[in-house]
């Protein structure tokens, strides 16, 4: 038996190795699909809850869509408004219970991760909606596009461009968060590594390496992201075509330059 | 007797307990400039915005070439949008989309255009707006008088019959107020029926047909701009030239 810190953490991981990789692989299942799922959920709540209800419209859609901005609230105000540990135990136990559904694990974590985020996702997604400013809709609209047509056009992709910091944010959270769902004894990486230390009671060691695992995973994740965002934001620098006949003549409009300014107007 | 492209009768809007078109009537025919003035709050904006159905009258008539767009079933709304176009103070600019791509989305969603015959012809009206050499410039990198200039081969794109103008030129610093109503200037002498609320009695003066003053939601005055603007004959009117110098 190894005697030192490192020896011991060199042992567990020749041992857990395998372990750790397989819970690893499965905490980034969980998170990534759902914070997808999630966000998918929250873009349909928030594209709903930007409908209107306006006076001329017949009293059965009127009703239908009272109804949804209702449900809606109650599922943002209860999935935001518990701990995702206790959500889990709910659905995992009470559709085993009371619908009779033995739902497999990994299913149910992932349920369970993309209902939740969907309700924070609805509100930071709205949030991007809102930001987007309202005279857009308006020219969208006079133009005769359809309300599907300027979400889809021109609001969404500026609103989602707006919040991708937070949508990352989601992410990471997920990932850490995910943990919790070892309550339903899916296979992710906390579950892993309890069973992996109670076998020889090094939980220190075991739990050191594991809190590695989550940092290396969280750090890259935010590198990738930020990577992302400086790419949707297209080229700092545009071009300006002088002249029709004389392709030499361009100006090159750098935005670095262009926020400077900006900046020292602001300060002002 | 000239084509009556819109006609408005008995319009009322209200916001609340506020009512706002307390009961206007007047019509623009084909190929009219018609200038709306009157100070703020008076009405102006939302006239425009229920001819254009941004809101919803509550009672009154708005007729397309004497159809009324409220009830009359042969009217698709996309259609009656691509016909009656709009410039907004604020520019309202796509923020996700280039100069070009601004004025091509509409024919494409909406007209069903192609994409070569929708950049073709958003050319054509940049180039007539003298924005050609920006069509890759995104809305955030364009000086005010650009942007207002890029709306409007936006709104021209669509080969509209109409194009309704809210202050177009308010939002802009003094210096680009001119390449603006230039523009429009243009477009008033190539036959573009525009209805154009604006505080530049100049532009009024010079280009337009017809000039209508609102005061507290009516129509308080309106004919020729010589004698709307030169002869004015209500006191509220009086005054408020006065306060335009
Ligand atoms: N959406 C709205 N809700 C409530 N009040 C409004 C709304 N739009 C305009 N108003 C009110 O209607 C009045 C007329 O506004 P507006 O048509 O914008 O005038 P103008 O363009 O002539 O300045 C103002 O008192 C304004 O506050
Ligand atoms: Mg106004």
């Amino acid at each position: 038996m190894p005697t030192t810190f490192f020896g011991w953490v060199g042992f567990l991981l020749e041992q857990y190795g395998g372990l750790f990789l397989s819970g690893t692989g499965m905490t980034l299942l969980i998170a990534l699909s759902g914070t997808a799922f999630g966000f998918l959920i929250g873009l349909l709540v928030a594209i709903v809850r930007t409908l209107d209800v306006p006076r001329g419209m017949g009293p059965i859609k009127r009703a239908l869509r009272k109804a949804a901005h209702a449900l809606i609230a109650v599922y943002i105000q209860i999935f935001r408004g518990t701990p995702m540990i206790v959500q889990a135990m709910v659905i995992y136990y009470g559709s085993m219970q009371y619908l009779g559904i033995d739902m497999d694990r990994t299913v149910a974590a992932i349920l369970i991760i993309s209902i939740n985020t969907g309700a924070y996702m609805a509100e930071i997604i709205r949030g991007g909606i809102v930001s987007v400013d309202r005279g857009q809709f308006e020219a969208a609209h006079a133009i005769g596009m359809t309300h599907w047509q300027t979400m889809t056009t021109v609001v969404l992709p500026q609103a989602i461009r707006n919040i991708l910091p937070s949508v990352g944010n989601e992410l990471i959270v997920n990932i850490k968060d995910s943990s919790v769902l070892n309550v339903i004894s899916v296979s992710e990486l906390f579950f892993q590594a309890k069973s992996a230390a109670g076998t020889y009671y090094k939980y220190f060691e075991v739990f050191f390496i594991i809190a590695c695992i989550y940092l290396a995973l969280t750090v890259t994740v935010s590198r990738v992201l930020r990577y992302v965002e400086k790419r949707m934001d297209g080229p700092d620098n545009y071009v300006i075509c002088g002249s029709q006949s004389d392709s030499r003549a361009e100006i090159v409009v750098n935005r670095e330059q262009e926020e400077e300014v900006d900046r020292q107007w602001q300060s002002r | 007797m000239a084509e009556q492209v819109i006609r408005v009768e008995g319009l009322k809007k209200s916001f609340g307990d506020h009512q706002v078109l307390r009961g206007i009537d007047f019509a623009a025919n084909k190929g009219e400039v018609v200038c709306i003035i009157g100070s703020s709050g008076s009405g102006k904006s939302t006239l425009l915005r229920c001819i254009n159905l941004l809101e919803t009258p509550d009672e009154g008539k708005i007729l397309y070439h004497g159809r009324d767009i409220l009830t009359d079933e042969r009217i698709s709304m996309p259609q009656y949008h691509a016909k009656v176009g709009m410039v907004f103070q604020q520019f309202n600019l796509f923020g996700n989309m280039t100069a070009l791509e601004n004025c091509m989305t509409g024919q494409m969603k909406v007209l069903r255009r192609s994409r070569a015959q929708s950049m073709e012809n958003a050319m054509k009206y940049l180039r007539k707006v003298g924005m050609e050499a920006y069509v890759g410039a995104k809305p955030r990198q364009l000086s005010g008088g650009q942007k207002q200039r890029v709306a409007i081969a936006r709104a021209l794109s669509m080969d509209p019959e109409v194009i309704l103008f809210d202050e177009p030129t308010s939002a802009l610093d003094p210096e680009m107020v001119g390449e603006v109503l230039s523009v429009m200037q243009n477009l008033a002498q190539e036959g573009l029926t525009m209805l154009v609320v604006t505080h530049e009695m100049g532009f009024a003066r010079a280009v337009a047909d017809h000039v209508v003053f609102m005061d507290q939601g009516v129509i308080a005055e309106e004919g020729a701009p010589d004698d709307v603007l030169g002869a004015p004959r209500h006191e509220r009117l009086r005054s408020f030239l006065r306060s335009m110098l």
